[in-house]
């Protein structure tokens, strides 16, 4: 026993490492960032709380954290149900599973960048795909990116990205129920939805609250479609594009810093609370 | 089940010869290196490899030129090697690119970036030279440049940090083919716009492709017609210049003439550009740049060239331009205080700014020259059109990002649609960048 102590800190040892470079060592950096007021790169003062009361006070951060909250109830309900509905459709069948995998897995592997690109020629108010075919249609044209559809759109390539992940989560956890559990059911005259709903879901309910949870983590982290899309104009402006803006375009990396701890704390508050709301016993097989 | 296994042990074969490769090329290196320090007396001149960062890059008009540039001069000095580092201005990412470089000790040796407040942290905290006395060292070199340029390039201090390589103006490009083809005149005074506005919004032409996001362009020329020089250019310093207000008053007013293209709230600069490109908008304002990076040659063909209108009341002449000699190549200390690089390093930095250089780059990226008595033609009607302008202006303005915080500058863009919409007076606006401008340079 005393001696594997050894092998365990030599292997713990490399990803600790890459976890206190990449990870701890620029959060605390950014705890100490956010009590200055940054210049540029060059030139930084202690101002004490002075970010934090800017935060408090911040209109357009209080924007953002609703347009980001609203991101994320579509990512909740769209994403992780059409996942789950997809993996049971295609747990159901025995042709062509494995072609249908890469199908829905494949939007994962894209850069959100691409994607967003791709979706901004579709989106276009005066040559995109979608006014194409209206017009085509004799219909009248439609402003997609409006005050009041953007984060719609917006939604939609971000809820499409990452379907694939968590089907193919799903997938593997219900490749997981023991086929007695569905040999039971049969006999008891269980089919279809009833199975899905009765046997399934509750089966691979761990495996849903990890969903969640990547879900709304994940969520917080959106940058790149908003960006490229709408440029996080029109009532998009989210979490990721507000400090990205304050600390990169603004350059101010005191108060950007400063957000940063406030995702930190808002993403550690949501996942906690839908830990807390999804709480269930473990189910082993 | 042995064949699959078969196929792993073949790939992880495969695999570690990837491996000895690498490492095999990368010991190469390693040993040439101290090789080199060894023997230095023997060799008349050392090999010496620089790394100049600019913009030439990506779609850049000047790319093949700047390249062309840098190739020439290593076939000259086989001993130096170039690594042509660059990055695309279009975003902010190069901005930090070149910031992080800096404060990280990975300055590159040769840079080319802005003159104006983006160069201010990097120059006092001592990362680049002054290249005054380089440039009195190599009288011929100064001789070439024009007077106007070395100017811009002179900090308050008095010393020059940068060399110019070309300079650029921004301007209200016009489609002339179509106020030709809807009887209008050229937009040269305010009624004439808006009655070209008028005109062509309702044939269901874009006006004015803008971008009310990326609307740098659009705040210079609408506070410079409203404010005039002066106004335009003391930024937010000293207290609002009340006549800032009229400027986004009268941006108000072209986009309730429906001036804007629709989706102008969430395009970027480019897919205004584009509009235009594509014929699709009758008028842009952007920079000399835009020029080479149109790819429709009858819109090209069609095109000219001319400053913004004054509004009724502005204090513009209606001849101000935006422009000037806005970047520049710097040198960094690390490299001047290496004896092995500085030469090589002023050696490129001179061919790089050579007349007939800084001819050809102005020629693709349709800017103006920065050397004396190199007069550039213009490849199209619309360059020709444009170095006119800039010749007949009354003055020539640095744009206000020059004089502003970042964080002021997008204070000022934010305000834009919010005024536009209605959503926000223009008193409100530049309250707000006044506070930002005072919480920034406190």
């Amino acid at each position: 026993m005393k001696g594997d102590r050894k092998y365990i800190l030599i292997f713990l040892f490399p990803m600790a490492a890459l976890m206190s470079i990449f990870l701890y060592y620029p959060f605390f950096k950014s705890l100490y960032l956010s009590f200055y007021r940054t210049k540029g790169f060059f030139d930084k003062k202690f101002i004490g709380w002075d970010n934090y009361e800017r935060l408090v006070s911040d209109k357009l951060l209080g924007a953002a954290t609703l347009h980001t909250l609203e991101l994320m109830l579509y990512v909740l309900i769209f994403q992780v149900g059409i996942s789950l509905i997809l993996a049971t459709m295609v747990d159901n069948i025995s042709k062509f599973q494995r072609f249908f995998r890469s199908v829905f897995f494949f939007p994962v592997v894209i850069s959100g960048t691409a994607i967003s690109l791709l979706f901004v020629l579709f989106y276009n108010y005066n040559f995109g795909l979608l006014n194409g075919i209206l017009t085509g249609l004799g219909l009248e044209k439609v402003l997609w990116l409006s005050e009041s559809t953007a984060l719609k759109a917006i939604a939609v390539p971000t809820v499409w990205h990452y379907v694939g992940f968590y089907f193919v989560l799903f997938l593997t956890a219900m490749s997981k129920i023991p086929a007695d559990y569905y040999d039971a059911g049969k006999i008891e005259g269980i089919n279809g939805f009833k199975k899905m709903t009765k046997l399934t879901i509750p089966l691979i309910l761990s495996d849903i609250k990890v969903v969640i949870t990547l879900a709304i983590t994940g969520t917080l982290k959106v940058f790149e479609f908003v960006w490229v899309i709408s440029r996080a104009q029109n009532n998009t402006d989210v979490l990721g594009t507000y400090i990205y803006k304050k600390a990169l375009v603004d350059q101010n990396f005191g108060y950007g810093s400063t957000i940063a701890i406030y995702m930190v704390v808002l993403g550690v508050i949501l996942a906690l609370l839908a830990n807390r709301l999804l709480k269930s016993d473990e189910i082993t097989y | 089940m042995k064949r699959s296994s078969l196929l792993l042990l073949s790939m992880m074969l495969v695999f570690t010869m990837f491996l000895a490769a690498c490492s095999k090329t990368e010991e190469k290196t390693g040993t040439e290196t101290p090789n080199t320090t060894e023997t230095p007396k023997e060799e008349p001149k050392k090999d010496v490899s620089l790394r100049v960062f600019s913009t030439f890059g990506g779609t850049d008009a000047a790319r093949e030129s700047f390249q062309a540039a840098i190739d020439g001069f290593t076939s000259k000095n086989p001993n130096v090697k170039v690594e042509n580092d660059t990055m695309s201005a279009n975003d902010d990412g190069f901005r930090t690119k070149v910031n992080t470089d800096m404060t990280s000790g990975n300055e590159p040796d040769i840079l080319f970036y802005f003159t104006g407040a983006d160069a201010k942290g990097f120059i006092d905290a001592g990362k680049v030279v002054p290249l005054n006395e380089v440039l009195d060292a190599n009288p011929d070199w100064k001789a070439g440049f024009a007077p106007a340029a070395l100017e811009n390039m002179t900090r308050d201090d008095g010393k020059i940090y940068s060399i110019p390589l070309t300079g650029y103006y921004e301007g209200l490009f016009v489609n002339k083919k179509i106020f030709k083809d809807n009887n209008l005149e050229l937009p040269t005074d305010w009624d004439k716009l808006t009655k070209a506005v008028k005109t062509l919004s309702a044939k269901g032409i874009i006006p004015l492709a803008a971008p009310f996001d990326q609307s740098h362009y659009l705040i210079e020329y609408f506070m410079l017609s409203a404010a005039g020089s002066k106004g335009h250019n003391s930024g937010l310093a000293n207290g609002i210049d009340p006549n800032w207000e009229k400027g986004y008053a009268a941006m108000k007013e072209l986009y309730d003439l429906k001036a804007f293209p629709k989706d102008a709230a969430t395009i970027d600069l480019s897919m205004a550009s584009n509009y235009y490109d594509q014929g699709k908008a009758a008028m842009v304002i952007e920079g000399s740049w835009a020029i080479g990076n149109w790819k429709n040659k009858e819109v090209v063909d069609n095109t000219t060239v001319m400053p913004f209108p004054v509004m009724p009341g502005g204090l513009g002449t209606g001849k101000d331009v935006i422009g000037g000699f806005g970047s520049g190549f710097y040198i960094s200390k690390a490299t001047y205080d290496n004896p092995d690089k500085k030469d090589a390093a002023i050696e490129l930095l001179k061919s790089l700014t050579s007349p007939e250089t800084i001819e050809k780059i102005a020629n693709s990226n349709g800017g103006t020259s920065a050397a004396a008595g190199v007069e550039i033609k213009g490849t199209t009607q619309a360059a020709t059109d444009g170095f006119a302008m800039v010749a007949s202006a009354t003055s020539i303005n640095k744009p206000i990002d020059n004089v502003v915080t970042p964080e002021t500058f997008s204070a000022l863009r934010a305000g834009v649609q919010s005024i536009v919409t209605g959503k926000k007076q223009p008193a409100d606006v530049l309250k707000e960048a006044k506070a930002t401008e005072d919480a920034g340079t406190k």
